[in-house]
This record gives structure tokens, C-alpha cells and sequence, in this order.
């Protein structure tokens, strides 16, 4: 028998079979705009992420009545809110809590849209037909709405509690997605093999049905992200988001429902506004570059 | 006693129809089928598509569930087992698929699919384990290097190869080999089911050979069952089939295989129009008056034919 | 037909029995109750007292009894009363549902105005300026969270250009029914409508563009233009007659997306709708006002994606087979 030495081939055999990962960073690399997106994003997020080092959160939560609606100046890039805060700093820190929160609920939402998606598509048959007429029902309920009286009426309302009520929501689209494919999927002999070699039926669903199932996954987890992180900020500027005291990117747009600070104190609200369309965007543009890796047929590069 | 006997199986699909989806009707895809397979032998499964030979291959190991009837295996009824159970008790029976294409998970390489039964029965080392699968690969003729290949790089049939790997690697007792080479080029055909016959005699196998293809049906089976619209028109071993053919249905089907010689095609056309008269005239001896077969009574001690 | 219509219709009473089970538990979840919330901050009213009011109204008894009540009423029509407006929801709810309906209609009629020529365009001449402007679009419309474009529609329109009230349905100087009162409602109804349209086009873009490209393609197409059709009768008579008829069953799914986005611009343009009025009763804890809206809503949209199945089964008999 012939002796292996198993790490060289692994090593050669990754070069052949480029993993996901590899072709959507080949197809990011490929669109500009999508490269300028990722760089643009990582830039902004980084900053969110190490602005607790060079900022002091105490302060921020005092109200400094000499310095309030100050306008952009060297001291406050960004001017001062009413409580005469500095807003860059809630910037940032809006940011990293918004985008932090939009994760979790992709996260949440992914795992158990995933897990129902899967069990009604491997299943099949009248396990299917229940799974998804619940599905249907839900679909049809005016989630806002419900998040919103969620919001309002969940005894001591936390920030894990807004995660979990938003996510409850999130789910149903991602859960019907999969069990499309996995029905298409449940029908492959890979599945009957599995089957006939007597692996369980939870290991089948998510060691052999989910990898292939994973880029649909992934890309549908970018693009929900952007619209969950819009969802958040959207609930907290009409005040049923995070607990206050939580700065978001929400909150200081909320400040724009008085017409006087939409008006002269554009500074409070308006690079809020803006930071969050130009991470939708390039959230979506990356999506859409990892879209277009996860189909062969659409591929740039 | 038999290795697997098979007794009046069934598999019934319901029909929904009408305002409430009730049940209507059944397909019958599997209508009260029997026989018996010995240890070592080869048995073939013939008909056209759609006749219920693949249904009946699921059925024994466990893919399709049986509407009724009994699958008794090394002295277990299977009908009656469930789930893990089941598993458990018929480790001893494996499958090798149709398509190579689809039989393989493209996302694993070729050692994590040979692993996957013994992962699930067998508690081994790492290395036992890695030890066992390049002998296994070694054995179907693969380059033992390729274990940490995926399927996309093998031809089809390497794949099939890598799917008879997957299969012997619980040291199965019975095979049931669902078309294994309709989905390969005529070239490689060959191949593999030589390769069949040799594994056969070094792991002491039984197949259940599903096929639709007489003349592979002939190269590799002792004994054969025709099947039609789910239920048996003839069985018996190769001999008795081919050069004694008593139904109706085996006849035409014989007759249907295409004749080499060009100094014979004549007397092939006149045979084959003959059969098709006496099919007109003599419909009834063979069919009853809903189009259902008879059960099938013995002529000889190996040939029986399902007739009046 | 008829009987995929007849089933899809009776799929329609659970879907509606779930929805107002849901409602109710969610309803007798929120604090306080009618009749607590009544009589809060009267002095005069001891906690034994509202304890005999509340046996009185049957608030005591088991959660079935109260729903089977509650379902009866609101089958006829009884919604219950608001305690902070101290009127009934009914009329309540009469004087703000033609706004919220004139809002979606327009919003509606402006989508389809804008997205049908666009799509229709990028199909047809694909990956020139004007298909890869389209998209741009479409990419900015995708991503673009309603309430954050909505604010930058007023800042802009109404604040720096001052081409637009900022808020409200109508000056409320002007008498009913004259011409000016109508022009005055245009002007109000124009950015809430602007914002909600211009994002609402994506799907029916995305639909036509992608529907049109897959179709011009299709064989049918070609024997069309082999036989010598002209090029812009291929388009009239054989692509656009099997892309444009979805597009009417889509109109009742776009119904979720329209009961959310309002909420956002009825807060934004302060535009007194239904939306506003959710918002507004929440705030003040004036619960019945909040489950009548949300009951609504529901019927609303359980409706819509039933009308949207009908159409789309008429146009398609392929989704008849379930």
C-alpha cells in the first residue's frame, strides 16, 4: 500500500476544489463596485467596533447643557445633540449596536428558518403540507405591527428581548426558501444512500442535504441582513426599538420627527440617515457579487 | 433456508381526488409480488419502466415503505421493524444507485463518503478507519490517493466504483444494484459489471440485479423475474427464461431484443410479427378481465408463468 | 377552476380564526383592560368597584366565553370603544380609512405607473445605459429603508425646497369639495406617495425585467421573428401579453408591504391615517383601538394574497395543480 502524506494532499486538493469562500472573494474581486462596497463597509464597521477604546460611553450618557445643538466644529465633528453630546461618537456606537443587533436577528432567524426549511423539505409529504401552510399563515400577518405590540407590551423589556421578537418575524421567507430546495434535493439518490446507510435523519439534514443548500443560505443571509439591520433602525426612530439609553443609528434619526431639527439641526439626524443607506448599499452589493459566486452561470470573474 | 424471501409484497400509492381530497384510488406499483433469493446467487429483476421493479428494491431495503406483504431477511421480518431499528438490523443490505451523478454528495470528498456507514455502525480510529477505506478504494481499482478527491473529478465510471465502495464497506450479505450501469457508456459498462462478478466471489455477495436490459439481465443473473404493471409474469432461471419463454409479456420481450446477425433479421421480423398476433388473439389466457395478471403457477421446478 | 377558487376561498375562515385567536391572546396579553383603563385616575372609583364592573362585562369569565363575545361583536361590527377618544372604534377608524386608502391607491397607481415602462425597458434593451440605469435603480430602491428615504424626501421637497407641506392630508382652511381642496390634498398626498412608489418598484421591476429577458429567448419568440413579425409587435403581441399578467396578481401580495411602509410614512408626513392612528394608540396604551387596526390589517392582507392566488390561477393554470 502506498504511504500518504495526507497534509500534501489536502493541500493540492484544495487548490483544485476552490471552496465557496474562495469564489465569492474571486467574484468580489472581479466587480468594483462590489470590492469598493466590502472595502468601504470593512472601514466603517472597524471603526464601530474599536470606537469603545477611544471613547468615553459615560460621557455620553451625561447631558452637557453649554454645549447643546452645537454645530459641526474641530472639537465635535459632528455637532452636539439636545443633551449637547457629541453625535459622531453615538455614530459610531449606533453603529456597531445596529449592525450588531441586524446579525443576531439574521443569525436567530437563519438558524430556525433553516431547521423548519429543512425538516418540511426532507420530510416531504403531510409533514411538508403542515409545516407550510403554518408558514403560509404567518406570512400573511402584518409583522410590523405585531413587532411593534410585542415591543410594547413584553414585561422588562431588554435588548435580547427586541433581538428575539424581531427574529420571530424574520424567519418565515428563509424557512420556505430552503424546503423549496430541500424537496428538490430530498428527491437525489446522495439522500437514498444516506438513508440506506443507516445515518440518522438529523445528521442527513444537516451534514448531506445542508451543504448543499449552504450558498443559497449564505447570499440569503447577506441580502436579510441589510434589510434587518433597515428593520431595527426603522423601529427604534419610531421608538419601539432598543431600550433607551441603547444608542442606535435609530436613534439619532429619531430626532428628525421635530421639524425644527430636520430643518437647522441637520447635523443631529442627517449623517445618521446617510451612513445607514450607504451600508444598505453596500451590504447589497456585496450580496449580490456572493449571489452571483453561489451560480455558476452568472459568475464575472 | 433463503436469504431473503419475499412474500406477496406491496406498494400502494393512494390517489386524491375530489372536493376534499379523499381518497379515490391506488396506484399499485407493487402488487402482491414473491421470491426467494438464495445466498451467493444472482437474481434479476426485469421489465419495462414503470413496471415496479425499482419500487420493489426500495421497498426491501427500506425507501419506500410497503403497503403489505412480508420481507423476511436472514429470518427478520423487516415489513414490521421501523426507523433505527430497522437500520440497525439490515446493515447487512446495501444499494448501489442508478445515477453516479446523483448518488454521491458532490460536497464530500471520496473519504468522507466511503466513511459515512462506517461512521454510523462501526466505532474505529481515525487511522483504522482511514486504513480500511484505502483498502476498500484499493479494491474497486481506484487510486487509493483519491480519497481526498471529490466527485466532480471521476468519470462516471469511477463514480460508480466509489458508490460499490460505499456499498462493501459494512461487508454487506445482500446487494441490491438499481441499475448500476444504465447511466454509463457502453464502453465502461463492461467494466463494471465484470467487476461486480469479481467482488461477488471475494465478499460472497447476493445481488438483487434491477435492470431493464435483457442482455445484461442474461450475462449476469442465475435466476430472473419478469415484472409487468407491478406484479410477476414469469420467473425462472436464465435458461428456462430465455430459451423456454411460456408468457405471453416474456415472449415480446425477448422478441424485442435486437438480432445480430443480418441472416437472421427476417426471421426475426416474422417472429416478432407472429407474437404480436397471438397477442391480439390470446390477450385473455393472459391477462383477466381487469388487465391484471394471474399469480403465477409452476411448471417446472425452477420455471413458473402467471397464467389461468 | 371553480374548485381550486372555492378552496382557496375556504383556506380563507381558519387563516381568519387563527388570525383573531392570535389577536385575542395578544390582546388580553396587554395591560390593562377596558375597564380598567376607563376608570384609571378616577378617585371616585375603588378597586372593589372596578372588580364589579369587570364581573359585570364578563371579564372574569373563561378565555372562550370572552372570545366567542368578542368574535360576535366584532362580526357585527362592534370594535368596542376607545378610551382616549371616548368614541367608538367604528367611527373612530370611518374617519381615517379613506386617507390610508387614498394613500395606498395612489401609492399603487404611481408603482405600476413608474415600474411597468422601466421594466419593460430594461427587458427589452438589455444591458444598454438606460437597462443598467434601470437597475442602478433598482439596486438603490432594494436597499434603501423606507423611513430613512421618506425622511430625505421631506428634507429635501418640504425643508430646503419648500416645494411641499411637510405634513398632514389637507390645509385646513379650505372648504370640502372645492377645487382648491383638491389640488391641497394632491400637494399633501404627493411626497407620502413619492416615497412609498419609487421604493415599492423593485419587485415588479425585477419581475418584468427578468420575465422579459427569459421570454425573448423562448422559441416561441423566435418562430414569431422567423416568421417575419415586426420587432416591436414580437414585443406587444407575444412577449408583454405573458409578462404583464402577473403583474395584476402581484398587486394584492404588494398589500404586506404597503400596511408596513405606511406606518413609517403616515409617522414621517404626519399624514392622519391609520397608521399614525396605530402609532398614536399604542403610545397612549388605548389597546382597543390597537387590536381593531391590527385585526384589520390582517383581514386586509389575508384578503389581498387570497385575491392575488385567484388572479394568478386564472393567469397561470400551471398553479392550480397543487
Amino acid at each position: 500500500m502506498v504511504v500518504l502524506n495526507e497534509k500534501e494532499l489536502l493541500a493540492q486538493e484544495k487548490v483544485n476544489n476552490p471552496s465557496l469562500m474562495k469564489t465569492i472573494w474571486r467574484e468580489i474581486k472581479s466587480d468594483k463596485l462590489a470590492l469598493g462596497s466590502l472595502i468601504l463597509l470593512a472601514i466603517i464597521l472597524t471603526a464601530a467596533y474599536t470606537s469603545p477604546l477611544f471613547i468615553d460611553q459615560l460621557e455620553l450618557k451625561k447631558v452637557h447643557l453649554l454645549t447643546t445643538y452645537k454645530s459641526p466644529s474641530a472639537e465635535f465633528w459632528l455637532g452636539t445633540d439636545e443633551g449637547g453630546r457629541d453625535v459622531f461618537s453615538q455614530l459610531l456606537l449606533g453603529t456597531r449596536n445596529s449592525f450588531t443587533i441586524g446579525f443576531s436577528v439574521t443569525l436567530i432567524a437563519g438558524l430556525f428558518g433553516l431547521t423548519y426549511g429543512l425538516i418540511a423539505g426532507y420530510y416531504g409529504g403531510l409533514v411538508d403540507n403542515i409545516l407550510m401552510r403554518i408558514v403560509d399563515f404567518l406570512m400573511v400577518l402584518p409583522s410590523l405591527m405585531f413587532i411593534i405590540v410585542f415591543v410594547t407590551i413584553v414585561p422588562k423589556y431588554t435588548i435580547f428581548n427586541f433581538i428575539l421578537i424581531m427574529s420571530i418575524f424574520a424567519w418565515f421567507g428563509k424557512a420556505r426558501l430552503i424546503r423549496s430546495r430541500g424537496l428538490a434535493e430530498r428527491e437525489l439518490d446522495y439522500i437514498n444512500a444516506s438513508k440506506t446507510l443507516g445515518t440518522p435523519s438529523w445528521k442527513i439534514m444537516f451534514f448531506e442535504m445542508f451543504p448543499n443548500l449552504s450558498s443559497l443560505v449564505i447570499v440569503n443571509m447577506t441580502l436579510t441582513l441589510a434589510g434587518n439591520i433597515g428593520l431595527e433602525t426603522g423601529l427604534t426612530f419610531l421608538g419601539f426599538g432598543l431600550p433607551s439609553g441603547t444608542s442606535s443609528l435609530g436613534t439619532l434619526i429619531a430626532y428628525a420627527k421635530n421639524p425644527d431639527i430636520v430643518q437647522n439641526k441637520w447635523w443631529v439626524w442627517l449623517p445618521a440617515a446617510l451612513l445607514i443607506l450607504v451600508m444598505m448599499l453596500c451590504i447589497n452589493y456585496v450580496g449580490q457579487a456572493v449571489k452571483r459566486a453561489s451560480d455558476a452561470r452568472q459568475r464575472l470573474a | 433456508m433463503s436469504l431473503l424471501n419475499v412474500k406477496e409484497l406491496k406498494v400502494h400509492y393512494p390517489i386524491r381526488g375530489g372536493f376534499f381530497r379523499r381518497v379515490v384510488d391506488q396506484v399499485r406499483a407493487v402488487d402482491g409480488v414473491s421470491f426467494e433469493l438464495e445466498a451467493g446467487e444472482t437474481y434479476g429483476l426485469v421489465g419495462e419502466s414503470g413496471c415496479g421493479k425499482t419500487t420493489t428494491g426500495r421497498a426491501i431495503i427500506g425507501l419506500n415503505h410497503a403497503t403489505g406483504g412480508e420481507i423476511i431477511f436472514n429470518g427478520k421480518n423487516l415489513s414490521k421493524m421501523r426507523g433505527v431499528d430497522r437500520r440497525a438490523s439490515v446493515k447487512d443490505i446495501q444499494m448501489i444507485f442508478q445515477d453516479p451523478y446523483s448518488s454521491l454528495n458532490v460536497r464530500k470528498n471520496v473519504l468522507s463518503i466511503i466513511a459515512e456507514p462506517l461512521r454510523n455502525f462501526e466505532r474505529m480510529s481515525p487511522g483504522e478507519e482511514l486504513k480500511r477505506i484505502q483498502a476498500l478504494v484499493d479494491r474497486v481499482g481506484l487510486n487509493p490517493e483519491s480519497i481526498y478527491k471529490y466527485p466532480h473529478q471521476f468519470s462516471g465510471g469511477q463514480r460508480q466504483r466509489i458508490g460499490i465502495a460505499r456499498a462493501l464497506a459494512l461487508n454487506p450479505k445482500l446487494i441490491i444494484a438499481d441499475e448500476p450501469v444504465s447511466a454509463l457508456d457502453v464502453s465502461v459498462q463492461a467494466q463494471v459489471l465484470n467487476f461486480m462478478q469479481e467482488i461477488q466471489k471475494d465478499f460472497n455477495l447476493t445481488y438483487l440485479f434491477i435492470s431493464h436490459d435483457l442482455g445484461i439481465i442474461k450475462h449476469m443473473c442465475d435466476r430472473i423475474g419478469i415484472m409487468y404493471r407491478g406484479r410477476f409474469v414469469e420467473e425462472g432461471t436464465a435458461s428456462d427464461v430465455y430459451n423456454n419463454p411460456q408468457h405471453l409479456y416474456t415472449k415480446r420481450l425477448i422478441a424485442a431484443i435486437p438480432e445480430m446477425d443480418p441472416e437472421k433479421r427476417f426471421e426475426k421480423m416474422h417472429l416478432r410479427q407472429s407474437i404480436n398476433e397471438a397477442y391480439k388473439t390470446d390477450y385473455n389466457t393472459y391477462f383477466d378481465q381487469n388487465g391484471r395478471m394471474f399469480d403465477l403457477k409452476s411448471i417446472s421446478d425452477t420455471h413458473s408463468v402467471a397464467v389461468q | 377552476m371553480i374548485k381550486f377558487i372555492v378552496r382557496r376561498i375556504l383556506v380563507m375562515i381558519p387563516q381568519l380564526l387563527l388570525l383573531s385567536l392570535i389577536i385575542f391572546v395578544v390582546a388580553k396579553a396587554m395591560p390593562g383592560d377596558a375597564v380598567t383603563g376607563a376608570f384609571m385616575g378616577n378617585p371616585d372609583v375603588t378597586p372593589e368597584r372596578i372588580e364589579e364592573i369587570k364581573e359585570k362585562f364578563g371579564l372574569n369569565d373563561p378565555w372562550y366565553e370572552q372570545y366567542g363575545r368578542w368574535i360576535g361583536k366584532a362580526v357585527q361590527g362592534d370594535l368596542g370603544m376607545s378610551y382616549a377618544h371616548k368614541q367608538k372604534v367604528t367611527s373612530l377608524l370611518a374617519g381615517r380609512v379613506s386617507n390610508t386608502v387614498l394613500l395606498a391607491f395612489f401609492t399603487l397607481v404611481v408603482t405600476y405607473l413608474i415600474a411597468i415602462p422601466l421594466g419593460i425597458i430594461a427587458g427589452r434593451w438589455t444591458d444598454t445605459w438606460a437597462d443598467k440605469a434601470i437597475v442602478t435603480y433598482n439596486y438603490f430602491s432594494f436597499a434603501t429603508p423606507i423611513f430613512v428615504f421618506a425622511l430625505l424626501m421631506l428634507f429635501l421637497f418640504s425643508f430646503v425646497l419648500g416645494w411641499f407641506p411637510s405634513g398632514g392630508s389637507v390645509d385646513i382652511r379650505i372648504t370640502e369639495g372645492s377645487w382648491e381642496y383638491v389640488v391641497s390634498k394632491a400637494r399633501h398626498l404627493f411626497l407620502p406617495v413619492m416615497s412609498g412608489a419609487l421604493l415599492l418598484t423593485y419587485s415588479t421591476i425585477q419581475y418584468l425585467r427578468n420575465d422579459i429577458i427569459d421570454t425573448k429567448l423562448k422559441d416561441f419568440v423566435k418562430t414569431a421573428r422567423a416568421k417575419g413579425v415586426p420587432e416591436g409587435k414580437v414585443y406587444t403581441r407575444h412577449i408583454l401579453r405573458n409578462s404583464l399578467l402577473p403583474i395584476a396578481a402581484f398587486l394584492g401580495y404588494e398589500i404586506t408591504g404597503l400596511i408596513g411602509g405606511s406606518i413609517f410614512i403616515e409617522s414621517i408626513f404626519s399624514y392622519p391615517g391609520l397608521g399614525q392612528l396605530f402609532l398614536q394608540s399604542i403610545g397612549t396604551r388605548d389597546f382597543t383601538v390597537v387590536t381593531a387596526l391590527v385585526m384589520i390589517s390582517g383581514i386586509a392582507v389575508i384578503i389581498g394574497t387570497m385575491l392575488s392566488d385567484i388572479i394568478l390561477s386564472i393567469v397561470d393554470p400551471r398553479i392550480r395543480v397543487e
